[in-house]
């Protein structure tokens, strides 16, 4: 009597709440996280708990597309892992200080962060905004194609050193480039991850860009069974142009930032890039 | 453990050139073959009941291991238990090899060696980092040691 109460008790809530999860099979996620395959970032982020508006302090493990997370590094148990695709990075400054968020667009979560200085902020800003399996995919064929060309134009001059010495001196290469800001891989997140929001870009640049390219992303909200689309339409060219074309936009918004940097003190009220 | 469940299944329904019908089978002894929507979008797989909208499941293919099984069979080995393997019967030899081969080339870190790799032959050739032109040269994820090494921990501030 009791066991089939409970049983209807159980269905009952199950039923109510719409509790369906889809098995994601997580041994073979804690087993990547404790494999030996590089950590890309990691460290102490406050975590906003959605339901009562409050942070939590919680430790992060970001390897290739997975932001894994935990109470403390030694735990063993993993709390629970949030993956990168899809998702656009904006820093905030309104609530919380040095937060910043991953926006999965309309009808899906939004996960805002804290971290504990400027300097943290902005390294995991833009760790998270290369970290997306679509952003190094089309990387890969972007450079994929560079080699090629560059095998048919230098490939029949022998190397001067051993490749070993060279990736040596690859890692010695610190170029001086100040990093893009947040719109510009806004973009490449968005345009990159195939679920395309073009108006949540608020540049100003947006407006002027042609509308022809990016009806061409909305294509990507198909039916399941519907014919696959290419995966990687991007041509490298588009990808350097709109690079270029939002890199003038950002390094313009990013002067004026840091001019008013300068003036103000830490506790500005207003978004850390002033888009108009 | 908790995980952005919505967010995964809208990443399932986005377009992918290998999704099929095949037969898959569970790694556990008694598992049978089930027909399923097998699907492979980024670096997971995901698997669906025929004519269902949203998947049962997703596999992250990464630290796996893919092997022909016989002419259309193909499967998929984790947690380096190599006895332990879903197993994938195709149509045919064509789009079993497709699908092995497609499996590979998914896996996040397969996709970093190569970045390495092409960074490191471009610079070699040009004299020239193809990764300034994008401004990520100094980003951890796309260093050459990366591939040889974990990185060393970030002093945590506690």
């Amino acid at each position: 009597m009791h066991s089939k109460f409970s049983f209807f008790v159980t269905v009952f809530f199950t039923t109510s709440f719409s509790i369906f999860r889809m098995k994601v099979h997580e041994k073979l996620l804690t087993h990547y996280l404790s494999c030996t395959s590089p950590v890309d970032k990691e460290g102490y982020l406050n975590k906003k708990k959605m339901r009562t508006a409050t942070f939590q302090r919680r430790w992060f493990v970001l390897k290739a597309n997975l932001l894994f997370y935990q109470e403390r590094p030694a735990d063993r148990h993993l709390l629970g892992v949030i993956v990168l695709e899809g998702c656009a990075v904006r820093c905030l400054a309104a609530e919380e200080q040095f937060a910043f968020s991953l926006v999965f667009g309309p009808g899906l979560k939004t996960y805002t962060f804290a971290a504990e200085n400027r300097q943290a902020q902005e390294s995991w800003v833009e760790a998270l905004m290369s970290a997306s399996h679509c952003y190094l995919s089309l990387l890969v064929k972007n450079l994929e194609r560079e080699y090629e060309e560059a095998k048919q134009q230098h490939g029949c001059r022998a190397a001067s050193s051993s490749s070993s010495a060279l990736s040596l001196s690859m890692n010695r290469i610190s170029l001086a480039v100040p990093g893009p800001s947040v719109d510009v891989r806004e973009w490449r997140s968005f345009s990159a991850s195939a679920v395309l929001q073009a108006p949540l870009a608020s540049t100003k640049a947006a407006t002027k860009k042609s509308p022809k390219l990016w009806s061409r992303r909305n294509a990507y909200v198909t039916p399941l069974n519907g014919p696959a689309l290419p995966y990687g339409e991007w041509s490298m060219q588009e990808f350097s142009q709109l690079h270029d074309y939002y890199g003038q936009e950002v390094e313009r918004v990013r002067e004026e930032w840091l001019k008013s940097k300068r003036v103000e003190d830490d506790t500005s009220e207003e978004d850390l890039i002033d888009l108009g | 453990m908790r995980f952005n469940e919505k967010e995964m299944v809208s990443l399932s329904r986005q377009p992918s050139e290998m999704a099929a019908e095949l037969g898959m089978r569970g790694p556990k002894k008694g598992d049978v073959v089930k027909r399923r929507l097998v699907k492979l979008v980024v670096n997971f797989l995901f698997y669906f009941r025929i004519d269902e909208e949203e998947p049962i499941g997703a596999l992250l293919l990464e630290q796996c291991r893919v092997e022909k099984e016989d002419k259309q069979t193909f499967s998929i080995a984790f947690l380096d238990e190599a006895e332990r393997k879903y197993v994938f019967e195709c149509d045919s030899e064509d789009q079993c090899k497709e699908w092995i081969d497609a499996i590979i080339k998914a896996s996040y870190e397969f996709m970093r060696k190569n970045l390495i790799f092409y960074r490191t032959e471009i610079h070699r050739l040009t004299g020239k980092d193809p990764l300034e032109q994008y401004g990520i040269s100094d980003e951890a994820r796309f260093q050459v040691s990366n591939g040889l090494q974990a990185l060393p921990r970030e002093s945590s501030s506690l």
